[in-house]
């Protein structure tokens, strides 16, 4: 015996981080990724609700959501890459210049943190070969 | 708990303004990111709104009669919810997008477990493969293409940090809070026990209607005052029973139900319909002949109608979820599936088209 509220409120509490994510983040990918965290949260709404009726239509529904997911991932993953070729970024900011005509641009005023240096593991000097290796590598040559 | 967090509507607010100032904090921001304080913050906002949760419904999943709590399954939706919300944070706040992507593939895991305990054993196997299998994989094969070195724009910015929480939480908020005012009363929600003991039968929608027109017939000849209404509504309402029982697709139906009638619930579905092909046609037929035996026929049509609900209602979901799935998507769905196949042709030829169009200008 499910109850169906408790399924209803976790699909609205992973709807509305989605929609932070796709709201707030600015890399492409991530947006994408919590948009379809949305469509999860629709998706256990619908199977509540089929469950608390008795019904397969619920999940029938959820199918063709996730189709449609598929169909989504597959488009933008093309749209990416295409955005990448061009920008060298995946960055939604770079393309502003599409935006609506009379909206301001986004401008960053505080500057990056500076990267962090590489610190690559240094490796101690190798010493001489011993001189038993040697000789056993011109017996072999030999041979 | 102090009296006034017992309050569903201080709990929905509190637990919301928690996860605005958590998931602010964590953004990824140059200036202001503290990770323990945000982690704190949402780790708080939510156990409030599990605690809203509780307080309000109850435990999620009950024994099959409805009188106690079923410990292993509720132990179950506490732990897949916690993985899908903690997870979904992980991925909206983290720098990194490969780590995000991977906390994606653990909300998907984790809803996955949401829909096994939902009955949806075949849509929990098709999302594991299709996201965490392929979508994930193939947007992390994007991800190492484009791996950028050192902070960057696009992962260590992000746009309104503080609106697009207050409108994401708002927004749960404000769920929460109508789910909240339009459930029934707190205790009618804990004590809901099994409505509808039955499983569902393996309706087509030219069944349903058939039955719907039969109950509708039932309903009228209930409410008529003369026996020549009442009897020729009551014949109507046999009429379409009938249809149903003898339409051509009934019997393989039936075969399929009578060899797994070692299920208790498939036993019981099967009691009912054969109680309701007896119950209709000719019994009640030569009841209807004489006016004399008014009474007798309307117990049995009022008897009719309460059988038939009880056989077209809302059971729970049957056991063998492929086969009826099958069924439903390839009766009632089907034009639905045609245009799904057409629509992932489609979007095939359009990425296709899109990631091998040629460079302008050189």
């Amino acid at each position: 015996m499910i109850s169906l509220w408790h399924f209803l409120g976790v699909g609205a509490i992973l709807f509305g981080l989605g929609l932070v994510g796709f709201l707030t983040r600015r890399n492409l990918i991530t947006m994408f990724l919590s948009a379809e965290m949305m469509l999860q949260g629709v998706v256990i709404n619908l199977l509540a609700f089929g469950s608390h009726h008795g019904s397969l239509g619920g999940q029938a529904f959820g199918l063709f959501i996730v189709t449609v997911a598929a169909c989504e991932a597959g488009l933008a993953l093309a749209l990416f890459l295409m955005l990448y070729k061009r920008g060298r970024s995946l960055d939604s900011g770079d393309w502003q210049t599409v935006r609506e005509v009379g909206v301001p641009p986004a401008v960053d005023t505080v500057p990056l943190p500076a990267p962090p240096p590489d610190d690559h593991p240094t490796l101690p000097v190798p010493g001489r070969l011993p001189e038993q290796a040697e000789v056993r590598f011109q017996e072999v040559t030999r041979a | 708990m102090p009296p006034a967090l017992a309050n569903p509507l201080t709990q929905l607010v509190l637990a919301a303004a928690l996860g605005v100032a958590g998931v602010y904090l964590l953004l990824p921001k140059p200036r202001v990111r503290w990770v323990a304080g945000g982690v704190a913050l949402v780790i708080a906002a939510a156990a409030v709104f599990g605690v809203f949760l509780f307080e309000r419904y109850g435990q999620p999943v009950l024994s099959v009669n409805g009188d106690k709590t079923n410990v292993v399954g509720s132990v179950l939706f506490w732990l897949f919810a916690a993985g899908a919300v903690g997870f979904g944070c992980v991925l909206v706040t983290q720098r990194n997008p490969a780590r995000g992507a991977i906390a994606f593939a653990f909300v998907i895991l984790s809803t996955c477990g949401l829909f096994l305990l939902l009955a949806a054993p075949f849509l929990m196997a098709a999302t594991v493969i299709i996201y965490a299998g392929a979508i994930i994989v193939t947007f992390l094969f994007v991800l190492m293409l484009s791996h950028v070195k050192g902070p960057s724009d696009e992962n260590d910015r992000t746009r309104e940090p503080l609106l697009g929480s207050l409108a994401g939480f708002g927004f749960v908020g404000l769920m929460l809070f109508t789910l909240h005012a339009s459930s029934p009363p707190m205790a009618l929600a804990k004590d809901a026990g099994p409505q509808y003991p039955l499983p569902a039968p393996p309706l087509t929608a030219d069944d349903r209607q058939l039955l719907d027109r039969a109950l509708g017939h039932c309903e009228e000849a209930i409410q008529a005052t003369t026996w020549e209404e009442f009897r020729n509504h009551a014949i109507q309402a046999n009429g379409f029973l009938h249809a149903f029982f003898t339409a051509a697709d009934r019997l393989p139906v039936e075969d399929r139900l009578k060899a797994t009638a070692a299920d208790p619930r498939v036993a019981a579905f099967l009691e009912k319909h054969e109680s309701l092909r007896s119950s209709s046609g000719m019994p009640l037929l030569s009841l209807l002949g004489n006016p004399t035996n008014e009474t007798e026929a309307r117990a049995a049509v009022k008897a009719l109608r309460d059988e038939l609900y009880v056989y077209r209602g809302n059971g729970r979901l049957p056991a063998r979820n492929v086969a009826n799935l099958g069924f439903l998507l390839y009766s009632e769905h089907l034009l639905a599936v045609e245009m799904a196949g057409t629509l992932l042709l489609v979007a095939t030829v359009g990425a296709v088209a899109i990631a091998r169009r040629k460079e302008v200008g050189q």
